[in-house]
């Protein structure tokens, strides 16, 4: 963004043109990219999927079924609106829109390479706290839909959700530590170093751990398999969209995979760089290169969540609670711990009361400190995430045996 | 009592990969090792998917999904869907007899055969005059193909018979009849097995036939031997339809309506012997009045034959003429 309106500024002179153009190129980024993506992200999962499972997937429509999502959408779109006898007519209306827009609101402070839609300083709290307001949509679906089935559903995503979203905010907290600061610009550019780009946040045991539970965590969020139980279809019809049709369920589904394609896109750039990679630092092509490697690392994640959905199983709810809490949380806060540690070795020298490391293994800054720091937070996390396992798994033995005594 | 080892107990033994044992109250502590190689499977399915088609069924690998409408599987041999008939390629004689096994095997009662008359002598010929299936009702037994002592009648392969046509499902002898290439095509090793005592069968059975008799009605007019058979034959009974027709209607007078005359025509045709089936479909009336007694319920079509075959018995041309105009008449004035 910065090198077009530069680049404007610089052929026209007029500052007004650069603002009107910024504008709606901006506009254009926030509520284009997402439905585009959406399209894109519908056939990889309905392709991908059923590759998986040795079927060939939609591909009709369109060369190998690109177009199948525009054929859905007439569909829907052309099919009749029911509002059930009995709805709360306005919490039912207002639920599509609302989930829609707090999906919207998250594609502002996504970046698209090296493009920056919106660029407040505190773009990681927005869009935590944008991805919350998705769970009101939910609940306010549930509760208007006049159904029992879509009331569970929308009871099982409020706790669902509110469940993870705390480990989901603690692996973040990682990253605000480790960069300073909330802004999602300042995040991607402490990913690259001028060279190759690739001291990704994921890189390291801190980043790594922070992102499995801040992916497994976004997959609650997201309503993917194996978190899907506030729209189980083989438990309760289709949970919170149930009673909806025509073209509010399409704008159900549309934010459902728009929240997806945000998942993936934060996570990236998270812990995976943003748009960071080899030749990223040159000047023009380094942006168009950017978009691509951005492109390429979303898309393969989502691959990877059609993975997931292709392997795992639905949990039970009571399972589902267990993991957050038990598991999850108590992961993410030994990794805050183990963030100081890391800070402390690399940053911290004499004025800290760390002088000792400074005879020890070298100043702050240096590369011996940074290896320090990765061999202590490789054992440190390892040591967690073992006993973590170890706990989780005698508690879980420990509650059969009672089921077992018990029958 | 030895102990019989479980790999030996299994009856069957499908050479299959991927057999996953799962042990249970197994205390190791597990970092979703379990996870990730069902999703390496997984992605060992997208990745053969890709490549590869499944192409037996102990192949558990690559996409197996058929296309259907443009990809088919080929049916086993035996595969039954619904009769037909046989006819030789060449001479278009058709293998049925009409012996009447099929029909009295038929459990649904589908199957009406009317057999073939010699049209000088009046005898029976070992052939079918006509052959209606009602595919509708036929459930696909393949009894009639089991019993059929001539091999001709089978089952065919094809089975996107859906139409919004109802009575279409009755299907007469033209849309019955295949050549013996199709059934040979379908069922290579089926014919194979009965085609010489087919053949001799067809044979015998050719030489007791004349003229079009038992020639499948597709293949009239282009077998030469058939129509030349034919043409000697009409001009020595001297009763072809056409010439027949003619005196008699010029007889009946001027006061018949042309449809009255056709219906006529129709009847002296049959009497001839020509078609039979369809012109008692076409006359009510003569059926009625003739009275018959509807002693089986498979003699339908046997029955639509009775009248005319009565009438040619009894009564010269002119008087069938005048009393089927005296009938016509009055069944016009009750206002039918």
């Amino acid at each position: 963004m910065y090198d077009i309106s530069h680049f404007l500024l610089s052929w026209t002179g007029q500052s007004w043109l650069v603002t009107l153009v910024g504008y709606i190129l901006t506009t254009t980024m926030i509520l284009v990219v997402g439905p585009v993506g959406m399209m894109l992200f519908t056939w990889i999962e309905r392709r991908g999927i059923g590759l998986m499972q040795d079927r060939k997937g939609p591909n009709r429509v369109g060369p190998f079924g690109l177009l199948q999502p525009i054929s859905e959408a007439i569909k829907t779109m052309t099919k009749e609106d029911i509002t059930p006898v009995g709805a709360d007519r306005w919490v039912h209306f207002l639920a599509p829109v609302v989930m829609m827009a707090s999906t919207v609101l998250a594609f502002a402070v996504i970046p698209l390479g090296k493009l920056y839609p919106s660029q407040i300083n505190v773009g990681v709290l927005f869009i935590i706290g944008v991805s919350a307001l998705h769970t009101l949509g939910m609940l306010m679906a549930g509760w208007g839909s006049n159904n029992k089935f879509a009331l569970l559903g929308g009871m099982r995503a409020a706790a669902q959700m509110i469940s993870y979203e705390i480990p989901q905010v603690m692996s973040l907290v990682v990253i605000v530590m480790w960069v300073g600061s909330m802004r999602v610009a300042d995040v991607i550019n402490h990913q690259s170093n001028g060279g190759l780009n690739l001291n990704w946040h994921i890189f390291t045991p801190v980043g790594a751990l922070a992102a499995l539970v801040f992916f497994i965590s976004s997959l609650a969020e997201g309503e993917r398999t194996p978190f899907d139980i506030p729209e189980a279809d083989s438990e309760i019809v289709a949970g919170y969209m149930t009673e909806y049709s025509g073209m509010k369920f399409a704008v159900f589904y549309l934010a459902n995979y728009m929240t997806n394609l945000a998942i993936c896109a934060v996570t990236t750039a998270m812990f995976l760089g943003g748009g960071n990679g080899p030749g990223t630092s040159i000047p023009y092509l380094g942006g168009l290169l950017a978009i691509i490697y951005l492109i390429i690392k979303v898309v393969l994640l989502f691959w990877f969540m059609v993975v997931i959905r292709a392997t795992v199983p639905r949990l039970r709810v009571d399972q589902l609670m267990s993991f957050a809490w038990k598991f999850l949380l108590p992961l993410a806060l030994f990794n805050i711990f183990a963030m100081g540690v890391w800070i402390a070795i690399t940053q911290w020298g004499a004025d800290k009361g760390f002088g000792f490391l400074n005879s020890l293994v070298g100043q702050p800054g240096s590369v011996a400190r940074t290896l320090t720091a990765f061999a202590v937070t490789l054992v440190l996390n390892a040591i967690a995430v073992l006993g973590a396992l170890a706990l989780y798994r005698g508690r879980t033995r420990s509650y059969l045996a009672q089921q077992v005594t018990a029958a | 009592m030895s102990v019989v080892p479980a790999s030996t107990s299994t009856a069957l033994d499908l050479p299959q990969e991927g057999v996953v044992v799962v042990r249970r109250n197994d205390s190791r502590i597990r970092a979703g090792q379990g996870m990730v190689s069902g999703m390496l499977r997984v992605v060992a399915h997208f990745g053969a998917s890709l490549v590869k088609v499944q192409n037996s069924k102990q192949d558990t690998m690559g996409i197996f999904t058929v296309q259907y409408p443009e990809e088919r599987l080929l049916l086993p041999e035996a595969s039954r869907q619904m009769p037909i008939l046989l006819y030789e390629d060449k001479s278009g004689q058709e293998l049925c007899t009409s012996c009447f096994q099929c029909e009295r095997v038929c459990p649904p009662q589908v199957i009406h055969i009317t057999q073939a008359k010699d049209p000088t002598t009046g005898k029976p010929v070992p052939a079918a005059e006509e052959f209606i299936i009602e595919y509708d009702t036929c459930m696909s037994c393949g009894y009639c193909a089991e019993v059929c002592p001539f091999d001709a009648i089978k089952m065919d392969h094809v089975y996107e018979l859906a139409t919004p046509n109802h009575i279409s499902m009755d299907v007469h002898k033209r849309g019955l009849n295949r050549p013996i290439s199709y059934y040979d095509m379908i069922a290579p090793t089926l014919w194979g097995q009965v085609r010489d005592q087919a053949l001799k069968k067809l044979q015998n059975n050719v030489k007791r036939r004349s003229g079009n008799i038992g020639v499948a009605p597709q293949m009239q007019g282009k077998v030469g031997k058939a129509t030349a058979a034919a043409a000697p034959r009409a001009a020595n009974g001297g009763s072809t339809a056409p010439v027949a027709a003619k005196a008699p209607a010029a007889a009946a007078g001027k006061s018949m309506s042309a449809d009255k005359l056709a219906r006529l025509q129709a009847i002296r045709a049959a009497k001839a012997g020509g078609v039979v089936a369809t012109v008692a479909e076409d006359e009510p009336t003569v059926v009625q009045a003739e009275a018959v007694t509807p002693e089986t319920s498979t003699a339908a079509a046997v029955t639509a034959s009775g009248p005319v075959a009565a009438i040619g018995k009894n009564m010269s041309p002119e008087k069938v003429a005048r009393l089927e105009a005296i009938r016509a008449g009055n069944s016009a004035k009750h206002g039918g």
